[in-house]
């Protein structure tokens, strides 16, 4: 998503196109190009603690864990306002008990 | 005052009104005095600015173009959805009516000059009218507003009905817009219609058929889908970038076709233009790819099992997006 430069100066945000006049930061998708996003996500786990209040093991709570990827289009940048969400993606990962 | 003196004024005067035409005639342009505002003159109301650029004879022989048209934003221009009008009357507010220099305090004072920034592309045929349909087109808005807010269903679709009046309809891009560069390829022409093909044409009203170099290409699009900052614009704005993006991401990286040949020709919508709320083109625009898997990164003694995910998105479109 652009971030417009209010009148073309400064580094404050322009509200509506009659104060945008310029590009401070862009993360939307450049024509052509492949942009790549890496996430890495914990699963659910318990820590157990010795008598000393020291960590000495951590549980697995459940092996499996649902991701879902979805690629917004936020129009007026938050998703109270016209939100769209242009992919939606849903995979299981599992990893050893 | 001898008589010497009078002729010398005399002819000093001539000089005078020689050059001022010379200028007039230079400015003006070849052909300017036949566009349709120069033929029919500025309207004086929304009501005559709606029949000046009146398309409604087209829909006899293109009624499948119109139809498509009719579900384009393009027919909606003005309203949108509701909130493009909301949004001009915020720019009026939060802009035009708070800027020191504008020379407007209070909506009563709006003139066209003031709208363009916004009706550049929502309704550029507003240049062609008088500062009276300026100040009429934001009383409407207020009056829209003001409906809403106070449950006034029928005064609501009353303005509603007249801001839809206002759109980028056929006669617009068929005429007004169908030409860029005017000193090389002339003035549009009231009682033409421009497309592929010199020729009659079999309308009243426009009788004549021209040939747009342009409207296969993508600075037609471009006119309003734009660059940047408008600074032709006394106070620029910056809506719509996408003809800048198309230039310098995608042409200069190799990129060789049209707005219309994706959107309207490869899409099959025609003069239904859509953007991402088609899923047709939101599907094309896009490639997304997502690998995930789990692992157990090791922390110190312990194991923290975590999902590792490997997202890859490549815009396939001539343009950034988002963008308009």
């Amino acid at each position: 998503m652009p971030m417009p430069q209010k009148m073309g100066r400064g580094d404050e945000m322009g509200r509506g196109p009659y104060e945008k006049s310029g590009i401070i930061n862009d993360t939307g998708l450049p024509p052509g190009k492949t942009v790549e996003e890496h996430f890495e996500i914990p699963f659910y786990t318990e820590d157990v603690y010795d008598e000393y209040d020291r960590v000495i093991d951590r549980k697995l709570m459940d092996n499996e864990l649902e991701i879902n990827v979805k690629l917004w289009y936020l129009p007026y940048g938050n998703k109270q306002s016209d939100p769209f969400i242009w992919q939606d993606y849903t995979q299981k990962v599992t990893v050893s008990e | 005052m001898t008589k010497t003196k009078i002729t010398m004024m005399a002819v000093l005067a001539c000089l005078a009104s020689f050059a001022l035409i010379a200028t007039t005639s230079f400015a003006a342009g070849v052909g300017k005095d036949g566009t349709i505002v120069a033929k029919k003159g500025k309207a004086t109301t929304i009501a005559e600015l709606v029949a000046m650029y009146d398309s409604t004879g087209c829909i006899d022989c293109h009624e499948d173009i119109h139809d498509e048209w009719a579900n384009s934003a393009h027919a909606r221009s003005v309203y949108g959805t509701g909130r493009t009008a909301a949004t001009m009357k915020t720019a009026l507010e939060n802009g035009v009516l708070s800027w020191a220099y504008s020379g407007a305090t209070k909506p009563e004072d709006v003139e066209v000059d003031h709208l363009m920034g916004c009706a550049k592309c929502h309704l550029p045929q507003l240049a062609d009218a008088t500062d009276a349909v300026a100040k009429e087109f934001i009383a409407d808005i207020y009056a829209l507003m003001d409906a809403y807010r106070n449950d006034d269903e029928e005064k609501f679709d009353e303005m509603k009905d007249t801001l839809l009046s206002l759109n980028i309809n056929c006669l617009v891009c068929h005429n007004r817009m169908a030409i860029t560069h005017k000193w090389t390829d002339g003035y549009p022409q009231d009682g033409a219609v421009y497309g592929s093909y010199d020729g009659e044409h079999d309308d009243e009203a426009f009788p004549h058929a021209k040939v747009s170099p342009i409207m296969s290409e993508s600075i037609f699009c471009g006119q309003c889908h734009g660059l940047g900052p408008n600074f032709e614009l006394d106070n620029p704005t910056q809506c719509a970038t996408a003809y800048g993006s198309y230039l310098w991401a995608y042409t200069a990286e190799g990129g060789t076709e049209t707005c219309q040949e994706c959107h309207m020709e490869k899409s099959g919508l025609g003069h239904d233009m859509q953007s991402y709320r088609s899923t047709v083109m939101s599907d094309a625009a896009v490639d997304f790819e997502v690998e995930a898997y789990g692992a157990k990164w090791r922390d110190g003694s312990l194991m923290s099992p975590k999902a590792i995910v490997k997202v890859k998105m490549t815009n396939r479109t001539g343009h950034a997006i988002p963008d308009g």
